[in-house]
């Protein structure tokens, strides 16, 4: 089952969920952030960033991103339950030395 | 008599000849290309006869292919057969909300089908129990076919269930009873081209070859040591990046047990 936080109102009301599904892009690990009208942020579980550059992250309201942050040990945990084979630690063991943080 | 046969037109598939139509002496149409010759060639007054109803569906195609451009059509009812044919004459792509096809809901299908992103997020969609396979469609109504088995059942999922399925979250998620899979994932999987703009939204990432690896190898919940005819340390050393230019043989390899071709590993 797809673990979703619960968001504060008013912003549940219009669409807004935050979830980790199923069947996700493994790499990297992330909860994903939706309006109900098709744009999709994602929060990198790693660093607490966001992954892209679209849409904006400015689009995303205070209060759900702070909702989210809140749960963020939550969701990392619950990510590494549905992921084991892809923990939100695991990028630390594997990285080159050079590279960039992802 | 050369006129005759010439206004006279029987359309026969392959290997569909009936007892009636084995009476008629004229020119058999047996494919779509022989049917399009044949339009160019048309008399004002030919006849044209179907004796079956694979005819019929060749004519048709034949005909649509001929006159449709690149538009396409949905209709949120659901509508019978004759009509979804006819329509298929003019339009490329024909979904509607007929048996056993999910559309989203209406007022976030609209929000999609309004959306910048549209081919970007499915709107509808419907699971072939025959085909072990769900035939999605973006917001641009293209298909995308996904094998029943691609959705993968983690240690914290129950099983998808393909005869509930729903559209979900305006056209981000595909839903299989408790079961829910992200169309990110899915587009990630199937298109490379929304792969590549996907690698371009990205605030910052892994350009390198050892990077896509990975993230492809996970995609496909392998180990490093599930390559039978690569070493473990092999990948694991690809991937942290100490190796730049693995041998081509081995990239092959590599890219056998990945299911994709050794160009494409780099696009993940």
């Amino acid at each position: 089952m797809p673990f979703e936080l619960t968001l504060p109102s008013p912003w549940a009301d219009r669409g807004w969920k935050a979830k980790i599904r199923d069947k996700e892009r493994l790499e990297p690990p992330h909860v994903s952030i939706m309006n109900g009208k098709g744009d999709l942020w994602r929060l990198n579980l790693r660093n607490n960033a966001f992954l892209d550059k679209e849409p904006p992250p400015k689009g995303v309201p205070q209060e759900v991103l702070k909702s989210v942050r809140a749960r963020f040990a939550d969701l990392q945990k619950e990510w590494d339950r549905m992921y084991p084979e892809n923990p939100v630690s695991s990028e630390a063991r594997s990285k080159p030395k050079d590279a960039r943080r992802e | 008599m050369r006129a005759v046969n010439e206004a006279l037109w029987l359309i026969q598939p392959r290997a569909q000849a009936t007892p009636a139509s084995a009476q008629l002496k004229t020119h058999r149409l047996r494919s779509s290309s022989a049917i399009r010759l044949a339009v160019r060639r048309l008399a004002a007054n030919a006849l044209w006869v179907a004796p079956s109803e694979g005819a019929l569906r060749l004519l048709v195609g034949a005909l649509a292919h001929r006159l449709k451009g690149d538009q396409t059509i949905l209709s949120l009812k659901s509508m019978s057969k004759a009509r979804s044919e006819f329509l298929r004459s003019y339009f490329r792509t024909v979904l509607s909300a007929d048996e056993g096809v999910h559309l989203l809901p209406t007022e976030e299908l609209m929000n999609a089908l309004s959306a910048a992103n549209r081919a970007e997020l499915i709107i509808g969609g419907a699971a072939s129990d025959a085909d072990d396979a769900l035939i999605l469609y973006r917001g641009d109504l293209e298909r995308i076919v996904v094998p029943f088995n691609w959705f993968t059942v983690g240690p914290a999922s129950r099983k998808p269930n393909f005869a509930k399925l729903a559209i979900v979250d305006g056209g981000q998620t595909v839903r299989l009873g408790d079961y829910e899979a992200a169309v990110d994932a899915i587009l990630y999987e199937f298109d490379p081209q929304y792969r590549r703009r996907a690698k371009k939204r990205l605030a910052e990432r892994d350009d390198s070859l050892g990077g896509a690896l990975r993230r492809l190898r996970l995609q496909k919940g392998l180990r490093q040591s599930d390559f039978a005819s690569v070493g473990a340390k092999v990948i694991a050393r690809i991937e942290r990046g100490e190796v730049r230019k693995p041998h081509q043989k081995t990239m092959v390899s590599i890219a056998k047990r990945l299911g994709v071709s050794p160009e494409e590993i780099a696009t993940f």
